[in-house]
């Protein structure tokens, strides 16, 4: 699992390749970290390279969610594969996002 | 007699003695008002306080200095100016501050009162002191109203109306037709708002009671409907499958799939839940079943009743997608979620009934 962070046009932008799973999510939690200073930034976390994301992942992702919301920031995630749609879809967890 | 001059400089030598009193002073008096009207819950649109500059004192005092004995004569020193949204919070804040402050009556003006024929300057002035400690000799004032009131006084002080200027009756006729199109909005605003805390006041205990058919479905009976948590037993079950977390979720767009059903009252919401209960439950465990998913949203149940019922009503993916659009927001890829399903729910016993 592989990440890379760049500040883009104003906006944080996180790159995954890879799997996202138990395994990796440590190191992942880690490197999301500097996410987590996103006062006057949105967040988009480019997930076109990920092939897999499992509930640690998702916890991940809801981590940050939780601590871009209070500081007015918003959350996307770009470029799903159908496969990880699903698991947000089936998990109920669509709706907390926005996909680009 | 001593010239006027002489007496309006030796009232402003006294008001620039005093002045640091009359800072300690704004600061007591604000702060008491503040926290009062806190602990009273009362909105407020703005709260302000000022001293009396040197340069509005000088033009006071250039214009009736001759009123004034000593500097505490003139009342508005301290100024503090509280505006509500609403006519009845105006009575509320004077009541609070009848209660922490000692106000005179004699120099006080309901302004509200005293202008019958007509809406301008409509505002609730009282002349305060404090009730105790050193400064409580000195008064202040405090300045009453609405948002709109505060408007009011706000364009008429742009304008340069001010009542006392003749003008052609064409132009009083104008300010007298808004100055009734305000004073009534601001009287319709707030019986408005009365009405709306008395019928939520009555959704709560219907639902409360459970009287879910006599609750139209609107934003506040779904949310009170939603805080007797009536998704929690479907949930548990589908979470049990994986021993799954549940993560808290907003649930409020839901409503507007209910609307998309054309739903009526909590009743028909009601029913829905126990008639597709054990559908939804079949749904969501063929499909997470066959992973390892240990984290929920709170909204799972509620989401996949809706879909079994769109998938019962016969409306196809497209009934499906529809679900996903108004859940997520339309996008494309809700037409791949919906074929998903479909596909999931082709396997279920519902389907072959």
């Amino acid at each position: 699992m592989k990440t890379t962070f760049e500040e883009k046009d104003g906006k944080f932008i996180m790159h995954f390749e890879g799997r996202l799973d138990t395994a990796s999510s440590v190191q992942t939690e880690q490197e999301m970290k500097v996410l987590y200073d996103c006062e006057g930034h949105d967040i988009i976390l480019d997930c076109e390279k990920l092939d897999y994301i499992s509930s640690s992942g998702l916890r991940l992702f809801l981590a940050l969610l939780k601590v871009a919301k209070t500081k007015g920031s918003k959350v996307c995630v770009a470029s799903m594969n159908d496969n990880l749609r699903q698991v947000f879809a089936m998990t109920g967890f669509t709706h907390l996002f926005e996909f680009l | 007699m001593i010239p006027q001059s002489l007496h309006t400089a030796a009232l402003l030598e006294t008001w620039r003695q005093e002045l640091p009193q009359l800072e300690q002073l704004e600061e007591q008096a604000s702060a008491m008002l503040e926290e009062a009207l806190r602990e009273q819950n009362i909105q407020l649109n703005t709260f302000q306080h000022r001293i009396k500059t040197e340069e509005s004192l000088t033009g006071k005092l250039e214009k009736k200095g001759y009123k004034y004995q000593t500097i505490y004569d003139i009342t508005d020193l301290v100024g503090i100016r509280v505006v509500t949204y609403y006519t009845d919070d105006v009575d509320k804040v004077a009541v609070i501050a009848k209660k922490i402050f000692d106000i005179d009556w004699k120099n006080s003006v309901d302004k509200r009162k005293h202008q019958l024929n007509s809406f301008g300057y409509l505002s609730l002035h009282y002349i305060c002191y404090l009730k105790k400690g050193p400064l409580r000799k000195i008064p202040f004032e405090i300045q009453m109203r609405t948002a709109l009131q505060h408007v009011w006084s706000a364009i008429e002080h742009d304008i340069g109306y001010k009542g006392a200027v003749k003008l052609p009756p064409e132009f009083v006729r104008q300010f007298s037709r808004l100055a009734g199109m305000l004073e009534m909005a601001d009287d319709e605003f707030s019986r408005l708002r009365t009405t709306m805390t008395e019928y939520r006041r009555q959704v709560q205990s219907l639902v409360r009671s459970g009287q879910f058919t006599e609750v139209s479905l609107s934003t506040d009976s779904f949310r009170q409907f939603l805080d007797l948590h009536p998704f929690d037993r479907l949930n548990q079950r589908i979470a049990a499958v994986n021993q799954a977390e549940i993560f808290p979720a907003p649930m409020m767009q839901y409503l507007q799939v209910f609307e998309s059903f054309r739903f009526k009252d909590l009743g028909d919401v009601q029913k829905f839940i126990e008639e597709n209960s054990e559908d939804a439950y079949q749904l969501a465990v063929s499909q997470l079943a066959i992973t390892d998913l240990d984290i929920l949203s709170e909204s799972i149940g509620l989401q996949n009743l809706c879909l079994v019922y769109a998938i019962k009503q016969g409306g196809g993916i497209y009934g499906i997608k529809a679900v996903y659009d108004a859940i997520n927001g339309e996008q494309d890829s809700n037409i791949t979620l919906a074929e998903d399903v479909l596909h999931q729910a082709q396997q279920l016993p519902f389907m072959h009934k």
